[in-house]
């Protein structure tokens, strides 16, 4: 079944005399269940994709649809009732001088037995609640990001490079996680990153961008092993060179 | 860095004991006059310091010292006062126009670019002039450029915060953007605002007595240094006590509230 999905989306950002074309003509779909990997390298529109779907931004033109009801235009305040992002910067996603309790309450009318045990299933311990982000280790504060969007109950997860700030062992630890709760929970996944390896490896789908156009789109096996795009083969190519 | 930071919080210590001295002093001003501050005595007209009048006697043969007293709850009260104020209207409008951004902010700023266009002294006797002698007008006088500081500062720290990723978390949350001011956005910018205000303490503090000693805030026979200056220069060179305790007093609360701004902005620009 389709949870989420695009038709047509184009973003322009005007800058004096200069354009940029993050997106055009951009069709997406996503799954329940399912964990789509948007790959691409800097500038090919990823992030920009992510936020026009969670309502940060809003479309040029084109159409959004959640669970086949167009959402197109509707802000953040509307969208976090289905989706939730996850962000690169996991300490900046919390505000520094609010406790990790206060700031996991902020959205939620969940009882502090419900917060425990939602803490208890992305790994972490009671003790961090009462401490503010810096006082947290990347890949704590991480996965506190991903407890809060647990509670909000969204069945969407847009994951935007939640691993590059991580070091490896980290990084393999939030995957598994994010894994275990797209398992566990049903929730969709959409996850942008630069790394192809790792999308290749626990996504059920991918897209591949480049200059705000999608070059390849479909399973990932196939997608790996038969690119229809000359950009994908050099992505591809440049993983197995490293 | 752990050394200068211990003498940096020493200087906020000292600055804050000074200043708590000062505000006491104030509060407690009625208390403490050993004399009628308005209480005219013919006999005792310009009289040097002595045991009984320690800052001598004006040309009205009233205590100076009571009168400095009494006149440092006037000039520090209304001082706080319109800090207190012009940071609320600021800080409200500079959260208001940097957070929604748009037209309003276009107005908002346009309007504070055209108060900053004016020397502040200018803009507050003139509008002081127009309004009339009294405390009241010279604080309507000064508080209609002093807001802009403010409002400018809370802009450009709700603009540095309003796209960070917490900011866009609490929206997905569902919260509204008057929540997510008063929630996120006041609290992170409060500080740098507080410590504007801190430092604006003595300018504001120049700028009643200056308008009071022009003749444009506070009326005769209420004590206000300013207006003491005034008084009295007319004598200066018969009894110069006159003139020299409440400028003293001038002086000395303006340095000790900038110093306090100096030393708090310092402590944190250290942290």
């Amino acid at each position: 079944m389709t949870i989420l999905s695009g038709k047509d989306l184009n973003k322009e950002y005007v800058n004096r005399d200069r354009s940029v074309r993050p997106l055009q003509h951009v069709d997406f779909e996503l799954n329940q269940g399912e964990i789509l990997g948007i790959v691409g390298e800097s500038g090919s529109g990823k992030s920009t994709l992510l936020k026009v779907i969670s309502g940060i931004e809003k479309p040029d033109s084109g159409k959004l649809y959640h669970m086949g009801k167009e959402y197109t235009g509707q802000g953040p305040e509307k969208t976090g009732k289905f989706l939730q992002m996850i962000f690169q910067d996991a300490y900046g996603s919390f505000d520094p001088r609010m406790s990790m309790e206060r700031s996991l309450k902020e959205g939620s009318d969940e009882s502090r037995e419900e917060i425990l045990r939602v803490i208890g299933e992305v790994g972490l311990t009671e003790g961090l609640l009462g401490r503010r982000p810096r006082h947290l280790s990347g890949g704590q504060c991480q996965r506190m990001s991903i407890a809060r969007a647990l509670l909000s109950h969204a069945g969407v997860l847009l994951c935007d490079e939640i691993t590059s700030a991580l070091d490896v062992t980290t990084q393999a630890q939030v995957i598994k996680l994010l894994m275990e709760i797209r398992d566990k929970e049903r929730i969709s996944i959409v996850l942008v990153s630069h790394d192809l390896a790792l999308v290749s490896m626990i996504c059920d789908r991918i897209m591949v961008m480049k200059d705000g156009i999608v070059v390849d789109n479909g399973e990932t096996a196939k997608v790996i092993s038969e690119p229809s795009s000359d950009y994908t083969r050099k992505l591809l190519e440049s993983v197995i060179t490293v | 860095m752990k050394k200068k930071k211990a003498k940096l919080r020493k200087r906020v210590i000292i600055a804050v004991v000074f200043a708590a001295i000062l505000v006491l002093i104030a509060t407690f001003s009625g208390v403490l006059a050993p004399n009628d501050p308005y209480a005219t005595n013919s006999e005792l007209i310009r009289q040097a310091p002595s045991a009984a009048y320690l800052f001598g006697t004006d040309n009205l043969g009233r205590c100076v010292f009571s009168r400095v007293l009494i006149g440092a709850r006037t000039t520090i009260a209304s001082t706080f006062f319109l800090v207190a104020v012009s940071f609320l209207i600021g800080i409200v409008v500079g959260m208001l126009c940097g957070f929604y951004g748009g037209i309003v902010d276009d107005i908002l700023m346009r309007i504070a670019d055209l108060m900053l266009a004016f020397p502040q002294m200018v803009v507050a006797i003139a509008v002081a002039g127009i309004l009339g002698g009294g405390l009241g007008g010279a604080m309507i006088a000064l508080g209609i450029t002093m807001w802009t500081s403010f409002a400018r500062l809370a802009r450009s720290h709700t603009l540095s915060i309003k796209n960070e990723p917490y900011i866009t978390a609490a929206r997905l949350q569902g919260k509204s953007g008057l929540q997510i001011m008063m929630t996120h956005i006041m609290p992170n910018i409060l500080e740098p605002v507080l410590i504007n205000a801190l430092t604006q303490i003595g300018t504001t503090m120049i700028g009643i007595s200056g308008l009071s000693f022009l003749g444009l805030g506070v009326v005769a026979p209420q004590a206000e240094w300013g207006s003491m200056i005034s008084e009295a220069r007319a004598y200066i060179q018969i009894a110069p006590w006159a003139v020299l305790f409440p400028a003293a007093a001038t002086v000395i609360t303006i340095v000790v509230f900038n110093y306090l701004g100096d030393a708090v902005m310092e402590y944190r620009n250290a942290e």
